[in-house]
């Protein structure tokens, strides 16, 4: 378990860049763009479809703002795996890492777990700093937009920590859900590099396109395989949840969205991934352990 | 009460090796003792480096081999607590610093001490905060050696640890190995170029040709089986009718090197000395029928 910690410590140092210091910045570059929109009156808010409440604005923000962090985070994770399982040979370390009482297996669990954990909280607590910022700029807005209500910093509190909660299940659950894709885009890696990237997609088009060709054409439009793919692609939230959680006066109610989140989910599909890439990473670790090039 | 020869450390039977169709590795057999220091030299390519591999469990192979008692290939997390090598010296994370280094290895291998790493790097120009990247190749050197020495180990491994170095780092390297780490229970396994540079330090030496092992003996044996004569010119032909396994005319002398010959037949003829493991190393590797003689 130490040594695991240790391994997924070593991710942390080796990425940080992707998952801590990247969004750092962006983070400051919106703060510093807000606030200045703010400041020198170029904000326009369609205030024909309604006033809103400062701290309905502010709940609108932090989700708008969650999920572009949280695109960001698939886009960062899918890049992390790509690089992350090749990246002992790419600086040649592979040797060091082999000269430890480590099994490759647990080399690369490590990855898949820093993946699974570590780098989704980074970017969790960039969605609270980024509801920091937004509290602030909110703030701001109120001297600049005097029709705003003043919202209360524990009100504003409480909606951090409701919608804070549905954010947190929703990038764990995803994770969880999308796993079986991070696995695939990794083990390519620890074969072909860099070149795992185009292959993560090529190599599922050409089996849709085999599927297409050898056999009869009586599924669904993009063949059977590819529509299991883009389906099992597929973690969103139900739109009329989603509307009705966020485009009303009241506070959006986060038992309503975690409980329509939880039974969207198909439970079976995601143990099936989840044991696609523990066998992926398996299959990585035995490829790993048999070729040393570097 | 009879003594028993300790278990060996290395113990490797009908070793094979093949990439594709071409076999590297010809079936090697040897043993190497607890307490021991070898080392082994080869040309470039000759399977010094694959043997090392197969014998690490980075490699996979044909025949038996033990290491520990361990199958190398099938355990070699498990046998890492107990073997450290260096196999380039510029594997370490570029990405850490030196504390992350240690405090990393610290946490992952339960026979690195930490303090003693620091301990051997104090004296040197690497520092605690210095990233790894930045460091000079003849401080990575200074560092990954503060980092295997630091391992309570019972066999280390160096393939060409001072590949590149300069000739100062060179002798720091194998002074601080032979003075800080070397014990009766420890094993070193050393493969380098500048096998002049290590003699002075081994116990045994291997020379291995085209995947086969040419030689395996005690550095003892070397000295009492070879010998190299200076030959008089008046005397070339005589010393050739006792079957030099090498002979070399430079600047108008003749070296032969004897394989077994008594040095009291070889006294007449000239100058009698053993020959350095280099000598030996081109004469062994060129040896000839009949001792062709290079200009």
């Amino acid at each position: 378990m130490k040594a695991m910690v240790a391994l997924i410590k070593r991710e942390y140092l080796e990425h940080r860049g992707a998952f801590l210091y990247a969004p750092l910045g962006l983070l400051a570059i919106f703060t510093l763009a807000v606030a200045s929109a703010l400041v020198l009156n170029k904000v326009r808010l369609p205030f024909e479809v309604g006033v809103p409440s400062a701290l309905k604005l502010y709940e609108l923000g932090l989700a708008f703002s969650a999920a572009l962090w949280f695109v960001y985070l698939m886009v960062a994770l899918f890049f992390y795996y790509a690089d992350a399982f090749s990246a002992d040979r790419r600086n040649n370390s592979m040797f060091f890492w082999k000269s430890m009482p480590v099994s490759d297996f647990k080399v690369l669990s490590s990855k898949m777990l820093a993946g699974m954990t570590i780098f989704p909280a980074l970017i969790f607590l960039a969605v609270l700093a980024t509801g920091v910022v937004l509290y602030l700029h909110t703030m701001l807005a109120l001297a600049v937009m005097p029709r705003l209500a003043v919202p209360g910093v524990f009100e504003v509190i409480a909606t951090s920590f409701r919608l804070g909660l549905f954010i947190l299940v929703y990038m764990g659950l995803a994770v969880l859900w999308y796993a079986p894709y991070f696995a695939w885009v990794g083990a390519l890696s620890t074969v072909f590099r860099r070149w795992s990237i185009p292959l993560a997609f090529l190599i599922p088009a050409l089996v849709g396109l085999l599927e297409k060709l050898f056999l009869p054409d009586n599924g669904p439009g993009a063949g059977y395989f590819l529509s299991f793919v883009r389906q099992r692609a597929d973690f969103s939230l139900d739109h009329s949840d989603l509307e009705l959680a966020f485009f009303s006066e009241a506070p959006a109610n986060i038992g309503l969205l975690l409980q329509s989140l939880l039974a969207r989910i198909d439970w079976p599909q995601m143990a099936a991934g989840l044991i696609f890439a523990a066998l992926a990473v398996y299959a990585a670790s035995e490829y790993r352990r048999r070729v040393i090039s570097t | 009460m009879s003594e028993t020869a300790p278990l060996p450390i290395v113990s490797a039977r009908g070793l094979r090796k093949r990439f594709g169709k071409a076999e590297i590795l010809h079936g090697l057999d040897f043993d190497i003792p607890p307490g021991r220091i070898y080392g082994l030299v080869g040309h470039n390519g000759a399977g010094k480096t694959t043997t090392l591999n197969a014998l690490l469990g980075l490699t996979s192979y044909e025949g038996t081999v033990r290491v520990l008692g361990q199958d190398p290939y099938q355990k070699r997390a498990s046998l890492m607590e107990n073997v450290a090598f260096i196999s380039d010296v510029a594997s370490l994370p570029r990405f850490l610093r030196v504390r992350e280094l240690f405090a990393l290895v610290s946490n992952i291998h339960p026979k690195f001490d930490q303090a003693r790493a620091r301990s051997f790097l104090e004296g040197t120009d690497v520092k605690m905060d210095a990233r790894i990247k930045n460091l000079s190749k003849g401080m990575i050197a200074q560092l990954h050696l503060a980092v295997v020495m630091a391992i309570d180990a019972k066999l280390l491994v160096l393939d060409e640890p001072t590949l590149g170095l300069d000739i100062t780092y060179r002798k720091r390297f194998y002074r601080r190995l032979l003075e800080d780490y070397m014990t009766e229970e420890r094993t070193l396994l050393i493969t380098t170029h500048q096998v002049d540079e290590i003699e002075f330090m081994l116990s045994d030496i291997m020379f291995m040709r085209e995947g086969e092992l040419v030689l395996h003996m005690q550095m003892e044996t070397v000295s009492t089986r070879y010998a190299q004569v200076l030959v008089d010119p008046a005397n070339v032909a005589a010393a050739r009718a006792l079957g030099p396994i090498y002979a070399e005319t430079r600047f108008g002398q003749t070296a032969m090197v004897f394989d077994g010959v008594d040095r009291d037949k070889l006294e007449p003829f000239g100058a009698v000395s053993t020959p350095t493991l280099s000598d030996l190393f081109v004469a062994l590797m060129q040896r000839t029928p009949g001792a062709g003689e290079r200009q």
